[in-house]
């Protein structure tokens, strides 16, 4: 009982505030203006989305009067229903996730072993190939994009799946590696160490004690690549034409230079961004701290 | 004696094991970044148009000497500058404004950070549309809602005047690239002790003081990477302008940005050897304002590193 009253004694001692209600008022008139300012950001953030998913849901002429017509009763799942019996729209959406995990699956395959050497193990060359990871976010994709049409088509590549996989790994691969180096940097070497003296083998200390204690920011490294792989859409576009065309291309096609299908773009952009937005927040703890892992680290 | 060479032997073992293990991926990235890398700059030193038939003459730094000189790319430069320099120092200036402000102990804050994942998980074309729906001249809500509380007595053409385009433009990618920003400029904040504002508002300093002798120091890192990396993305935009603009560029190539210059020079010119020589160019220049930002902020880190 006494435990818990003590406290009340004036934390804030030796900063001995002026008398009278002001300073409280003030607080108070600043947590409004706060949550006033954070309700803004929210409406910010969240409108235009919300807006695209209104926007797939009623008729466009209910939409687009002098007052939006909101009324419940006018809500329809036509759009989708059509959307989603249209191969032509089903086709780039299976394209999309085949290559969406195959580039992951691969990515993680050869990111994480190339992490974990660069993590624990010291070359030379291997800081300049992490700077070079890194440098790879500076090339504009319009650089490579003739080049690699050439070389796909060369090999027979070109508009197919495997060619788009084999594209999207060499892009997706720095960043994994980037993004891995920072979550096998946290774990303690002396766990390894101890497996070490145990009898294990520089591989099996990898597998068995390094990648489940990294599992959270593999997991976080995993989503990140295949949302990538996912939104990616000039690379699609140049590299496809019609049987491996991806749900980005599909879905920016609805947008012609001069009339466009509102509703079905809408409902196109509601359908491609929902897979990675439900991964992103699924995963949203280990994303946000592999993301800033970089910049914290300087 | 036979510790080290034991110690010898395990250290060329590790060796080995991590080069083995790396070498995969770097093989990967090296090929497959390395050698169209290569065929670019190789293509850019040809005056090779698909257009005008197969023949192609070599040139050298011909087509580089061309677009030093060509009002076309001079425009498209100004234009990355203006979009370049609203995305990355507004951005970065909006998105410490923003953390500062989630950084406060509310309830619900949580849930307003796993909220800035939204615009960030968004893919860029969807993104493009989302914004179309809004600023649509015939039917966007934006127009709806301006002629609705009288604030314009016509609809605004957002996405048919050169300028306003751009500026629509700006204000898509802002939504998108905020929250990253944001997420950068938090982690930093959570790294000041809150026993420093104590003392310095015990000291007396007022919050303008706290922010500017406290808050901003402590974020030179977050900044810094945020500066460079946002740079990065901002000159070599490309989706949002594509989707924004039907694939144009337009209005009246009000939106063509250097980058999006090489695409249409290549793709819809057919013109290979000068769009190659164009894309390089946004290459070069994105090295270089990256070597910008390092020499520009980098010295100051060192001297804080040598101070502590």
């Amino acid at each position: 009982m006494s435990a818990t009253t003590a406290p009340r004694v004036d934390t804030s001692a030796g900063s001995p505030r002026p008398p009278g209600p002001r300073p409280r008022r003030r607080r108070r008139l600043g947590t409004v203006g706060h949550r006033v300012l954070v309700a803004l950001l929210l409406v910010y953030l969240l409108a235009p989305f919300v807006w695209m998913l209104v926007y797939s849901l009623y008729p466009s002429s209910a939409l687009q009067q002098a007052r939006p017509d909101l009324d419940p009763s006018l809500l329809t799942g036509a759009s989708y229903a059509r959307l989603l019996s249209d191969t032509s729209f089903l086709v780039p959406m299976a394209n999309s996730a085949v290559v969406g995990i195959s580039t992951t699956i691969i990515c993680m395959v050869l990111g994480s072993a190339c992490a974990y050497a660069f993590a624990r193990y010291r070359f030379r060359g291997r800081s300049t190939l992490l700077l070079g990871m890194l440098t790879v976010q500076a090339i504009p994709v319009i650089v490579l994009a003739v080049p690699l049409f050439i070389l796909l088509r060369a090999f027979g590549l070109y508009d197919r799946l495997p060619g788009l996989i084999v594209t999207y790994t060499a892009f997706i691969l720095p960043l994994v590696v980037w993004m891995l180096v920072g979550f096998f940097d946290e774990i303690p070497p002396s766990l390894e160490r101890a497996a070490r003296i145990d009898g294990c083998n520089r591989l099996q200390i990898m597998v068995k004690i390094a990648f489940p204690l990294a599992a959270p920011g593999l997991a976080a490294t995993a989503i990140l690549a295949f949302i990538t792989s996912w939104s990616d859409f000039f690379l699609a576009k140049v590299l496809t034409s019609t049987s491996a065309s991806t749900l980005p291309v599909k879905t920016a096609a609805f947008q012609g230079l001069f009339a466009m299908d509102y509703t079905s773009a809408a409902t196109a952009g509601v359908i491609t961004a929902v897979p990675v937005l439900v991964l992103a927040l699924v995963a949203q703890k280990w994303i946000i701290r592999g993301l800033v892992e970089g910049a914290v680290k300087g | 004696m036979s510790t080290v060479s034991r110690a010898d032997l395990r250290r060329r073992r590790d060796l080995r094991f991590g080069v083995g293990l790396s070498l995969p991926a770097v093989a990967v990235v090296v090929l497959l970044l390395g050698y169209p890398m290569g065929y670019a700059l190789y293509m850019s030193g040809f005056s090779w148009n698909d257009k005008l038939g197969s023949y192609h003459p070599f040139v050298g730094l011909g087509n580089y000497r061309d677009l030093l000189v060509d009002p076309a790319v001079h425009r498209a430069l100004g234009r990355t500058l203006y979009f370049s320099v609203f995305t990355v120092l507004g951005g970065v200036a909006l998105a410490v404004l923003i953390a500062v402000l989630l950084n406060v102990e509310f309830r619900g804050r949580t849930l307003v950070r796993v909220l800035l994942l939204v615009p960030w998980a968004v893919p860029p074309v969807v993104n493009g549309i989302m914004w179309k729906l809004i600023f649509d001249g015939s039917s966007g809500i934006m127009n709806t809602i301006l002629l609705g509380t009288g604030l314009v007595d016509e609809r605004v053409q957002w996405l048919a005047d050169p300028g306003l385009t751009m500026n629509v433009l700006v204000f898509a990618e802002l939504w998108k690239l905020l929250p990253f920003l944001c997420l950068l400029m938090l982690a930093g904040l959570q790294g000041i002790p809150t026993n420093i504002y104590k003392a310095a508002r015990i000291d007396g300093a007022n919050g303008w003081q706290r922010f500017r002798r406290i808050t901003l120091p402590n974020l030179r890192g977050p900044i810094m990477f945020a500066l460079i990396v946002q740079s990065m993305w901002s000159l070599k935009v490309f989706d949002t302008i594509y989707v924004l603009t039907g694939g144009s560029g337009g209005p009246a190539e009000g939106t063509t940005t250097i980058n999006f210059l090489a695409y249409l020079t290549t793709f819809s010119n057919l013109d290979r050897g000068y769009g190659a020589s164009l894309a390089v160019a946004a290459m070069v220049l994105i090295v270089l304002v990256t070597l910008m930002w390092v020499l520009l902020l980098g010295r100051r880190r060192e001297d804080r590193e040598e101070a502590r």
